[in-house]
Formats: C-alpha cells, sequence, structure tokens
C-alpha cells in the first residue's frame, strides 16, 4: 500500500513538474516574461491536484493510474492549445471543469443505478435524433456537416450519439443470444453509420463500426460471425467508397499524398513534415510551425505534439492510450456482472480505436478520417464526452472495490 | 446473462489485440521517420525551410575543391559571379525560393543548423547571435561541371560522373539549366527546371544490353548467329541500327557491334521471367531512398508478347532509365558487380569542425565478381574496336556502351545519343554516362562528349 501511494503521488509530482515547466517556457517564448502564461499554468496544475484529491477522498477505489493518464493527456493538450491558442486553451479549461462534475455524475449513476439498461429504446431513439439533428439544422465544419450551433456555441452531437450506443450495445449483447433478437441492434448499428457516412463523418462511423466489432466479440466469442461482421464492413467500405466520391478521395490522398499535394494532400503532407521536422528529440516547445498544418488544435494535435516534443515523446503519447486502455480492460474483467463488464469494455475500446484511428491517419498508416485524440484535442463535446466515458470507467471500478470491501467485511475474522 | 468467465477471456484476448494496434502505431511512426524523415523534411512543401532562412544565418555551399558554389549575405542569398558555372551546378544546388530541390534543400538541416548539437544552439544564444547554419561541402567539382556544360553546347541532355567504388558524383550537370540567382524572376527555357540527371526517364537503348548480356552470361547462354541485320520476332521487324549486317557472331562480338537482332533473339531465348529479374536486381521498378539524392524509378515492364521482350531486351519498348541510375549500373560492372549508392554531401563544417563526412555504401550487389569481370571485358572491347570507339582516352583504358534510344515526336523517329562507361584505373575511379536528346547515334555524339570529359579528368 505505502509503495503505491508512493508511486502515484510521485506520477502526480511529475505531471505538475510538467505543467509548470511547459507553462513557464511558453511565458518566456515571445521574447519577454508573459506574465499569463505561467499563471495558467500554475492555476491548471493547482487544478490538477485539487481534481485528483478530491475524486480520490470522494471514491476511495477509482482507479487512480486510469486518472492521472486522463489528466496527463489534457494537460498535454493543454500546453500545445496554449502554445497555439491561449484563449482557446482558457476556454478548454473551462468546460473540463466543467467536465468534471459530468465525470463525477456519472460515477454516482453508475455506482448506484441498477436499470440503467432498462431504457434502451430511449438511448436508441436519442441516439438517433443527435445523429440526425445536424444534418437539417447543422452546419457544415472541415467538410463534415456534423456540428449545430446553439446559442452561438458549436456542439458536436455526434460525440454524444457515442455513449449512447455503447449503452445499447451493452443491452443487446447482455441480454440477447440468437440472431433474431440481435437484428434491432444491427439495424440501429447499420442506420447510425449510415447516417454518420451521409454527413461525411467517416471517423466517427469507422469508430462505430470498430466498436460494434470488438464489443459483438467479446461478448458472443463468436468468431465466424465476427468474421462474417468484419466483411460485410470491409464490403460497405468498398461500397462507399464507389458510392461517395468524398471517400474514394480519401483512399487516394492517403496512397500518395504528395502527388496530389494541392488536391486534398495538404494536410496529410504538412503533418508527416511537422513530425519529420521534430525528428527524434523535436524542435522544442514554441519552436515549431503548426500553424501551417490544418486542425492543428483538434485532429492533427498529435502533429504538433510530435513536432515541437519529438518522436520519443509522440511515441510515449501513444503508450500512455495503452496504459488507459490495460488499466480500463482490467476494470472490466474484474466487473461483477456482464452488463458492467461490456459497459466499461464499450469504453475503453471506443477510446482505443479512436485513438487508434486519428494517430493512424497523421502517420500515413491508415488514410485519414477526423477524429478527435481523446482528452488532448481541443473541442468541447469533445472533452466532455471522453470525461464522460472515463466517469463511466471509474464508476465500474468504484463498484468494484465496493462489492470487494463488503465481501472482506462479511469474511471479517476468518482470515487474518 | 452471459458467462462471466468465458467473457473475461474474450476481453484477455482483444485486449491482446488491441496491444497488437498500438505497436504498429508505434513501430510505423518509428519506422517512417527514421527511413522517410530526412526527405519529407527537404521537399520544397515544407514551409519551415524558407521560414527560417529569416532568423539564421543560412550555411555556404561548397564543392569538392573548397570552391564556395552558394553563401549568405543577411538575407540575401549569393551564388558564384560566373554565370556558367551557376547553371552547370545549379540542379545540383537548387535554389532557395522553392522552386527546385537540390543541396539547398535537401542539406537544409545542416545550412539552417537545424542538425546542430544542443550545445551549439545553446552557445549561439548566449553570443547573443541568430544562429549560424553549418556549411556543407558537396562531392561535386564545378570545374569539371562547368566544363562538360559547355561541352553540352545548349543541346538538351545530361552529364553525370559518379566516382563508382564511393558513389560519389563529381560531376551532375544539366541543359537546359537555370539561374539560380534570378530563378524566381527570369523567363525560364521550356523544361529547364527539370534536373534530367534524376528526374529524366529516357529510353536506355542499347545501353541496356549490358542488363541483357548480364542475364545472359548469368545463365550460361551464349550462342552462334548469323546476323542479316533485321529478323523476324512474333511478325515484328526487328532491324539493327542502320539495318547493317554484322555476320557471324556470338554474345561478345554482338555486344561490340551492338547488334539488335542478336539481343532480340537472346532475350526470347532469355524469357520474360530472367530478364525481368536481372532488370529489377539492376534496380529497375524500384523507389530509390537515397539519404542524398531523389532518384525517379526507372521502369521495365513486359506485355507477355514475344516481340515486346525482343524490344525490350535492347532497351526500347517500355524500358525507361535515368542518366545517373545508368551509371549505377555502369558503377557496378566496374566496382566488381557492387552497385554504390550515389553520394552528394561530402562533409558537414560547423564553426570550422568538420561532421557528417561521406561514408561510401554499397546499395546492393548486382552481380557476382565473375560476370562483372566478363561484362568489363565486353565493355573493354567496345571501346577499343566496336562501337565507341571515339570514347578512348590516352593514357588510361576506357570500358563502355553506346546507346541510340528511338523515340518519335509527332511522328518522326528521333534518337537520343547515349554513351554510358567508365576507366579501368585504381587512380580515376570513374563511371560516366551522357545523355543527348534527339542528337542521334550514341557513337556520334554522346561517346566524343563522353571523351573529353574523361580526358579532362584524367589528362588535365
Amino acid at each position: 500500500m505505502t509503495i503505491k501511494k508512493f508511486s502515484t503521488y510521485f506520477i502526480m509530482t511529475l505531471l505538475q513538474m510538467f505543467i509548470i515547466t511547459a507553462f513557464g517556457l511558453l511565458s518566456l517564448r515571445e521574447g519577454f516574461f508573459d506574465v499569463r502564461a505561467i499563471v495558467w499554468g500554475f492555476v491548471l496544475a493547482l487544478y490538477i491536484l485539487l481534481q485528483y484529491n478530491m475524486l480520490r477522498s470522494a471514491f476511495r477505489f477509482m482507479d487512480q493510474f486510469v486518472l492521472l493518464t486522463a489528466q496527463f493527456l489534457f494537460s498535454l493538450g493543454m500546453v500545445m492549445l496554449y502554445r497555439m491558442d491561449p484563449d482557446a486553451a482558457i476556454k478548454q479549461f473551462a468546460i473540463y471543469i466543467l467536465s468534471t462534475f459530468i465525470m463525477i455524475a456519472a460515477i454516482l449513476v453508475i455506482r448506484k443505478a441498477k436499470q440503467l439498461e432498462k431504457y434502451y429504446i430511449f438511448y436508441m431513439v436519442f441516439a438517433l435524433i443527435l445523429l440526425i439533428a445536424p444534418a437539417l439544422i447543422g452546419r457544415t465544419i472541415g467538410g463534415a456537416k456534423n456540428w449545430i450551433s446553439i446559442g452561438g456555441i458549436s456542439i458536436q452531437p455526434s460525440e454524444f450519439a457515442k455513449v449512447l450506443y455503447i449503452l445499447v450495445s451493452a443491452f443487446y449483447l447482455n441480454n440477447k443470444t440468437t440472431i433474431r433478437e440481435f437484428i434491432p441492434y444491427v439495424l440501429f448499428t447499420g442506420l447510425c453509420v449510415l447516417i454518420l457516412v451521409f454527413e461525411k463523418d467517416l471517423g466517427a462511423a469507422l469508430l462505430i463500426c470498430g466498436t460494434f466489432i470488438i464489443m459483438f466479440l467479446a461478448a458472443t466469442g463468436r468468431i465466424f460471425l465476427t468474421g462474417l461482421g468484419c466483411m460485410g464492413i470491409g464490403l460497405g467500405a468498398v461500397l462507399c467508397a464507389k458510392l461517395f466520391p468524398h471517400v474514394q478521395n480519401r483512399v487516394n490522398v492517403w496512397r500518395d499524398p504528395w502527388s496530389v499535394y494541392y488536391e486534398g494532400g495538404y494536410q496529410i503532407v504538412q503533418g508527416l513534415m511537422a513530425l519529420a521536422s521534430g525528428g527524434l528529440f523535436g524542435t522544442g516547445l514554441g519552436l515549431g510551425m503548426p500553424s501551417y498544418i490544418p486542425a492543428s488544435t483538434t485532429d492533427y494535435i498529435f502533429a504538433v505534439i510530435g513536432e515541437e516534443f519529438g518522436i520519443i515523446v509522440a511515441i510515449f503519447v501513444i503508450l500512455f492510450y495503452v496504459l488507459l486502455i490495460v488499466r480500463g480492460i482490467l476494470i472490466a474483467i474484474n466487473a461483477r456482472n456482464t452488463f458492467d463488464a461490456l459497459l466499461v469494455f464499450g469504453c475503453c475500446s471506443m477510446l482505443a480505436l479512436q485513438s487508434f484511428i486519428i494517430i493512424g491517419g497523421v502517420i500515413k498508416l491508415i488514410p485519414l478520417t477526423g477524429i478527435t485524440l481523446p482528452f488532448v484535442s481541443s473541442g468541447g463535446t469533445s472533452i466532455m464526452n471522453s470525461m464522460l466515458m472515463l466517469g463511466i470507467i471509474e464508476g465500474i471500478a468504484v463498484k468494484n472495490g465496493e462489492i470487494d470491501e463488503e465481501k472482506l467485511d462479511l469474511m471479517e475474522g476468518v482470515i487474518v | 446473462m452471459r458467462d462471466v468467465g468465458k467473457f473475461r477471456n474474450n476481453m484477455r484476448i482483444i485486449l491482446g489485440f488491441l496491444i497488437t494496434l498500438f505497436s504498429v502505431l508505434v513501430v510505423f511512426l518509428g519506422y517512417s521517420i527514421l527511413t522517410y524523415g530526412e526527405s519529407w523534411f527537404a521537399t520544397p512543401y515544407n514551409p519551415r525551410l524558407q521560414q527560417t532562412i529569416s532568423s539564421v544565418d543560412m550555411g555556404a555551399v561548397y564543392d569538392v575543391n573548397g570552391q564556395k558554389l552558394a553563401w549568405s549575405v543577411g538575407d540575401e542569398r549569393n551564388y558564384d559571379d560566373e554565370k556558367r558555372l551557376r547553371l552547370s551546378t545549379a540542379h545540383v544546388l537548387g535554389d532557395v525560393t522553392g522552386m527546385t530541390i537540390g543541396a539547398q534543400t535537401r542539406f537544409g538541416k545542416y545550412l539552417y543548423g537545424k542538425a546542430q548539437s544542443i550545445g551549439d544552439r545553446v552557445e549561439a544564444v548566449i553570443q547573443g547571435s541568430t544562429g549560424k547554419g553549418s556549411d556543407v561541402y558537396l562531392t561535386i567539382d564545378s570545374e569539371l561541371s562547368e566544363y562538360a556544360y559547355k561541352l553540352l553546347d545548349e543541346r538538351n541532355g545530361a552529364v553525370v560522373v559518379m566516382n563508382y567504388k564511393t558513389g560519389e558524383l563529381l560531376i551532375h550537370t544539366n541543359y537546359p539549366s537555370f539561374d539560380p540567382v534570378s530563378v524566381a524572376e527570369d523567363e525560364l527555357i521550356d523544361t529547364a527546371l527539370v534536373d534530367r540527371v534524376t528526374m529524366g526517364r529516357y529510353p536506355p537503348g542499347s545501353t541496356m544490353k549490358i542488363i541483357t548480356a548480364a542475364a545472359a552470361i548469368d545463365a550460361g547462354i551464349d550462342f552462334e548467329y548469323e546476323c542479316t541485320g533485321e529478323t523476324l520476332v512474333d511478325n515484328v521487324l526487328i532491324r539493327c541500327a542502320g539495318g547493317s549486317a554484322h555476320g557471324e557472331e556470338d554474345l561478345a562480338k554482338a555486344f561490340t557491334s551492338s547488334c539488335n537482332t542478336y539481343f532480340a533473339l537472346l532475350s526470347v531465348k532469355l524469357g520474360e521471367e530472367r530478364l525481368l529479374e536481372a532488370a529489377k536486381k539492376f534496380g529497375f521498378n524500384e523507389e530509390f531512398n537515397f539519404s542524398d539524392i531523389t532518384l525517379y524509378k526507372s521502369n521495365f515492364e513486359l506485355s507477355g508478347k514475344e516481340s515486346d521482350l525482343a524490344w525490350a531486351g535492347v532497351g526500347q519498348y517500355k524500358d525507361l532509365v535515368t542518366p545517373l541510375h545508368m551509371t549505377m549500373i555502369t558503377s557496378a560492372v566496374a566496382n566488381r558487380g557492387l552497385m554504390p549508392e550515389p553520394k552528394l554531401l561530402k562533409a558537414v563544417s560547423t564553426n570550422g569542425s568538420m561532421s557528417h563526412q561521406a561514408v561510401p555504401t554499397v546499395y546492393r550487389e548486382v552481380l557476382s565478381a565473375n560476370t562483372a569481370e566478363i561484362l568489363a571485358g565486353m565493355m573493354e572491347r567496345v571501346v577499343r574496336m566496336g562501337t565507341a570507339t571515339s570514347a578512348a582516352v590516352e593514357n588510361v583504358i576506357v570500358c563502355g556502351k553506346t546507346g541510340t534510344a528511338e523515340y518519335t515526336v509527332d511522328g518522326e523517329i528521333k534518337n537520343h545519343s547515349w554513351f554510358t562507361g567508365y576507366i579501368a584505373d585504381e587512380e580515376y575511379p570513374y563511371a560516366i554516362s551522357v545523355i543527348v536528346e534527339g542528337a542521334g547515334y550514341g557513337s556520334k555524339y554522346a561517346s566524343p562528349l563522353a571523351q573529353k570529359v574523361l580526358n579532362k579528368i584524367v589528362n588535365g
């Protein structure tokens, strides 16, 4: 126990040092001492510490490594964002504070609620409404029509549909067994994906498909059907590429972005050049040129991290996601009922796929589909959704811990 | 409710799968940056290069003899006073306005000081200077380049000379060229920005016979045949240059006289598989990825038709090769079968201390030493008594091969004049390729030009 305490505090100290140092550097980058940056650095560091201590004392059994990893990724995002656009960073910080409450609410609901899955019909309808809304009243940002504007604030409703999708999936996969019973679920999935493809939100479409396959395989273990599903999705992807020029275009750009530099290859090429400019150790914070990369604060933030911090740190960022996912899935494995397990597992797989899809796209491993990097990218809805998922994961962790404790209490006297 | 135990097992397996996915990310990221990082960085698309000019004093570029080719005074980039020298080295150097990719872009990370150690950079900051880039020494000899450029005499073409032991490029020049001082404002001659040495993909003509012959030697095929000046392959007429009949001949004799009909029949005897394999081994159809130079892909493809195979074996059909690649092929013959990687960067000098010395790199072993020796003998005969006697140089032995590559412009048949060869001498280990576009027979234009260049190198 002492060792564990020591190690988490040690990590916390490192995180604090990282934030202070990074904002210290940022305060010097204009050639004069910018007090604002260092003040914000201290505010962020203080809030991270406060959030950590508060959550730890409120929920004794929450997984501290998952929380710390998320906090680190968010802090890294804040550093990059402040470096590129201080105002956006402050807005992001405000939303993060709000998201902390969303996360706490999620923990409380998940810990206590027993009938969560009963309302699956409601989730399905709500998810579809959220997905369709932008097509009716939305506006186009970055080629994808998946934004709606309410009172001057742009939100991306498809982000929230993701969690609802996981809830629906967990319900169906937990309670239904025959193929006939799965039909509404498969139709629902197909409908979600189709809407997303029509709205040109290919990243989210891919994410839903991937989550569907992974959750189905985990719940049923039926390899043949999963393979069939993969083939179906592959076939659908090919069909999409044939039917929609924007899908085909993405693939062509991915094959050789250099040859179509002026016709869509620009972003990928600039991202690759940014990574290449950084080399192993990076140009140094504030010394890169992210202004040339489109979407540098959102989808392409990984390229900016690579440029300024270097490939080694970029690889560590990838490893932090692995850590988050491993801890998360361990919580799922430890869950006491299958619905809880599926819920956490779904959240973890979605976070994993989301980071894989965007990092893979940036480094040209797979065709680029616009999607945010969880916890790091700028974007209010994205950070809220990530924190909501974090809340679900931690909620089950807390539940697991409390059940263990009850059992231990019952066994008191038996075990010395 | 489902079985919790089985379920946990499934999740463990999927966790393993997800970890594998992320490992692929890590490996791919590391691999692509280490392999392609430098070439990605050094493209004219990279605005970081131009941005840096104003904040860093860009380093100078020198040739192999220490002649200053380009240097910075403040924001201004200066070049040698002599215009012809500027033109003859323009494609190697490139410009700094982002119109071409040359050494100034390629080695930008040195010139802009990006590759300097942290110590050097901190020192520059402490001294209050804006930071100074490193100086770069090229393997190019600008005096010889200017000489070769002059010999091209305003005919479109290229001359490339490479040390076949080390891969260091001595001459790399093209006509038409551009003036790096004023490239952004000048009205340029059509295709002046094209670096023919590395980007010009020409039909190789008879120079391709080096590869066909190599395949034949390896396969042990050598037959006697009487050339009548033409032959039918699959009902398609193959003719020798000028329709001359070469009479009774074997492989070595056919190579010396550059007999098309012999090599056409030889290609058919070899078959598609062996010829394609030989071409691939020599680097055709391959994306080259060299540290110092961007070289376009050479092309070799077959259709399954015997007549196309026959033409491909004599360097026509869809064969395409760049002059630099041709030089690499000749170098492999000269260098006992080892093809060197072309090098352009001799050294980098930061505040007077040298680093990044060029290291000779073998790109690939393309021939056995034995096959290389037989080919060398054949190429020696070509210059002594064959089609390239005009390439002979006093005091040294020159080996080579001419080429006359047919192409059509608006229905009119024209010929590129090729010569590729090398000096068989320990003291002058140089391979050369010359192409003069649309000039005519290789023996008439390209080989005398090569002779003059090689003679200048050897005899001054």
